[in-house]
């Protein structure tokens, strides 16, 4: 099996923690994997991209036309990496409201910046909330809402019952797209 | 056991493994969290170990370089650019070598992420005359660090390891030993004059010579325990890869992705290179392509006709290795057809950029817009430094960026070329204990006039919140005291959010520089957004909106104060992101010409 992922969001939004909860759910399935995080230059606010490799891959970077899964936290920064995904094969996951363009790869689209404004989810766990939607909606995502699950567990267990929470109420919410 | 490990906490936990318990070294992307996680092994283990951070890398260096003449097994760590302030040591260290074992960690950073050069610290080892190891992984870097120590050790001469940006922060399900047998060698030093204070010419001369046949000594080691293992398991053909650390995976996915064939050397040790027993492979086949980054390292060492890479304009010379540059490399010489497998269409439209910032709340953010606003962008120079406040770049509030302590010294050349401007040069608490001091007491002895702003925020903000000298040592190191020492006087100035009171700072410093004849030096007094400490009692959490009604639209608040939150929403308003806002309240004094941010009332 081989599949890669890039994330893409601003400094802040905790791509790397999402890196990290996939890495351990490839460990958790014996699975390789190879990610990398751009740890960049400004502390917050600035562009920020990880890759992660699951399977038998030499190295931690993902060239164009590469990625699988495109798991955008803000729109503007799913669109800026678009150029990574599979022609013709590519999902992007985006937190975006109806003004994002029609682009040429499976679209999955949630205004989560709404839901947060409205209270329905902390925002410091929107990089959990769209790793739900992911999960919902990305029938070739290779883990389950249980190798998830216990990557979350495993990252940080104090947080863990917050963060499983919103990973379910990602699900549900996934059905109204 | 397998363990999932970033390349740095890798690197770490093989330093423990591998006996070292002396580091030091001076952070910077991408090597800071090297020696923050070496500590964190130490005390997970309960074992004994130095692991401090030293003012600057030439100072960390030397300390672990002591002990390892002393019989230590020890590590010094930095970035690649750190190298270059650490290299006067590291130059006679390499004559004078160790009796312990010493590993220098050299952190490059190709396709520059968060560096002022694409410098490559392998040619670096190569002008010093020591060993390098390139590890291509996390798995490797965990390897590499025992096997550095163990050739340190074995040779007399510190050995480097360099791991790149894509090795340091890349992620990798590691296969690390079980057990700890943590037994470091205690420290004796023995006096042995003539090796380790050798004076010029004899002694040294000596050493020369002692060094090359070490250097030859230790080629012949690469050749039978690194490479000829591997040359064995060569398929036979027609194109040789010669790699050296990440340019081995982007090769090896390229050619399994394509379905090229072709065989891959990967050279662990990239210098030195036993450069007759190499080329000697090179016989049976037709091309040799070297794979390198970001310098020419290995191919400069060897020598044929079939042999491409950089120097031959084969291979890229700068940014990053990509799959498509493997590609375009194996087009170049003639193998493949111009091929676009790795190219893909971008977005077409303008999205807006996100350049690095600095944080929402930043109290830097409010210095450089006081600075602008007291001391006039068109009769003023701004000379600054290496830190986050570097990123006042954005706000228009920083003409020159060089090296770490160049703001001082660049101002006082900046008096002297062009003394119709005023020169206000700006630095960090960190920054100015790294270099800074020297340059200072250059100004005040030789009377540079110029405005000197140290920006204290007790913290190695950039590089993950180290923690500064004074902050360690209250009350012993203090910026003040320092300024004062240096034969100047020091303004002290504790920020805070009510920007009216920095641009009255300001208007103060302003009228001190007038009637000066030497540097005018202050220390503004700040903190850091992140630091958990003492940023949240400093932050009135008094948060902003914007009165439609009153925006303009007239961009100062995008443009000079340049807080990430605000941006133009659809009606062409200013917009504060309520997400990114931390609630300094900074804005709603002064920045608005028109007044239109105003308080959030819930």
């Amino acid at each position: 099996m081989k599949y890669q992922v890039v994330i893409a969001g601003i400094g802040g939004q905790g791509a790397v923690f999402l890196v990290k909860v996939l890495s351990i759910a490839a460990s958790l399935k014996d699975q390789k994997c190879l990610g990398t995080e751009n740890h960049g230059m400004s502390q917050r606010g600035g562009s920020v991209s990880c890759y992660v490799k699951v399977g038998d891959f030499h190295s931690p970077a993902i060239d164009q036309g590469q990625a699988d899964l495109l798991i955008a936290l803000e729109g503007n920064e799913g669109l800026r990496n678009i150029q990574y995904l599979k022609k013709g094969e590519g999902t992007i996951i985006v937190n975006a409201d109806s003004k994002f363009p029609e682009i040429a790869y499976e679209t999955i689209k949630i205004d989560a910046f709404a839901k947060a404004r409205k209270d329905e989810f902390p925002i410091q766990a929107l990089n959990v909330y769209m790793l739900g939607i992911t999960l919902a909606r990305d029938p070739h995502f290779p883990f389950s809402l249980n190798d998830i699950e216990e990557a979350i567990q495993q990252m940080n267990a104090k947080m863990a019952p917050k963060n499983i929470e919103v990973l379910h109420q990602a699900i549900e919410d996934a059905r109204d797209i | 056991m397998k363990n999932i490990l970033m390349g740095n906490d890798a690197i770490a936990l093989a330093l423990i493994h591998a006996n070292v318990d002396m580091m030091s070294g001076y952070p910077g992307t991408p090597s800071s969290e090297i020696l923050g996680n070496f500590a964190k092994f130490r005390d997970k283990f309960g074992v004994e170990a130095y692991a401090e951070w030293a003012t600057n890398e030439k100072v960390g260096f030397e300390v672990a370089y002591a002990g390892a003449i002393a019989g230590r097994t020890t590590c010094a760590t930095m970035k690649q650019v750190g190298l270059n302030v650490a290299s006067d040591a590291l130059m006679s260290a390499s004559y004078i070598g160790l009796k312990g074992a010493m590993l220098l960690i050299a952190a490059d950073d190709p396709g520059f992420h968060s560096s002022q050069t694409e410098q490559d610290s392998r040619s670096f080892a190569k002008f010093a005359k020591i060993p390098v190891l390139d590890p291509a992984t996390p798995q490797e870097a965990y390897n590499m660090v025992k096997l550095g120590i163990e050739i340190s050790h074995k040779f007399e001469t510190i050995t480097m390891l360099r791991p790149v940006m894509r090795v340091c922060h890349a992620r990798e399900i590691c296969d690390v030993d079980e057990k700890l047998d943590f037994n470091p060698p205690k420290g004796e030093f023995k006096r042995e004059i003539t090796r380790w204070a050798a004076v010029p010419p004899a002694g040294r001369f000596k050493q020369g010579l002692e060094q090359f046949a070490r250097i030859e000594a230790i080629k012949e080691y690469n050749w039978t325990e690194l490479i000829e293992p591997k040359v064995k398991k060569l398929k036979g053909a027609k194109t040789l890869c010669l790699t050296s650390g990440t340019g081995t995976g982007y090769v090896i996915e390229a050619l399994e992705e394509m379905k090229l064939e072709a065989d891959v050397l990967k050279l662990d040790m990239p210098y030195p290179l036993p450069k007759e027993k190499i080329e000697a492979l090179f016989g049976d086949y037709d091309k040799v392509i070297v794979f390198e980054e970001p310098y020419p390292c290995i191919e400069e060492q060897l020598s044929s006709p079939k042999l491409h890479g950089k120097l031959t304009n084969d291979v890229h010379k700068i940014d990053e290795f990509t799959k498509d540059k493997v590609l375009m490399a194996f087009s170049n010489v003639g193998l493949i057809d111009k091929n676009s497998f790795y190219k893909s269409e971008k977005y077409a439209d303008e999205l807006p950029v996100r350049p690095p910032n600095l944080c929402p709340g930043c109290p830097h953010r409010d210095v450089y817009y006081s600075v602008m606003k007291v001391f006039k962008k068109k009769k003023s120079i701004y000379p600054s430094d290496i830190g986050c406040y570097t990123l006042a770049l954005n706000q228009g509030a920083i003409d020159t960026v060089l090296c770490m302590g160049a703001s001082i010294s660049m101002a006082s050349g900046f008096s002297i070329a062009d003394p119709s401007k005023t020169v206000v040069a700006t630095l960090g608490d960190s920054t100015f204990m790294h270099s800074g001091v020297s340059p200072l007491i250059n100004a005040v002895y030789q009377n540079h006039k110029f405005v000197l702003l140290i920006l204290d925020n007790s913290t190695t903000a950039m590089t993950g919140r180290q923690k500064t000298p004074e902050r360690i040592n209250p009350g012993k190191i203090d910026i003040k005291k320092i300024v004062e020492g240096c034969g100047v006087e020091c303004h002290e100035y504790e920020y805070t959010p009510e920007i009216d009171k920095t641009i009255d700072f300001m208007k103060f410093i302003k009228t001190k520089y007038e009637e000066a004849t030497g540097p005018v030096v202050a220390v503004i007094r700040e903190f850091c957004v992140l630091d958990k400490e003492r940023a949240p009692e400093k932050l009135p959490q008094v948060f902003a909106e914007v009165n439609e009604e009153k925006c303009v639209a007239c961009d100062i608040c995008t443009t000079v104060y340049k807080c990430p939150p605000m941006h133009y929403n659809e009606n062409d308003k200013i917009e504060i992101d309520p997400f990114l806002c931390i609630g300094c309240a900074a804005c709603l004094d002064d920045v608005c010409p028109t007044d239109a941010f105003v308080k959030v009332v819930k």
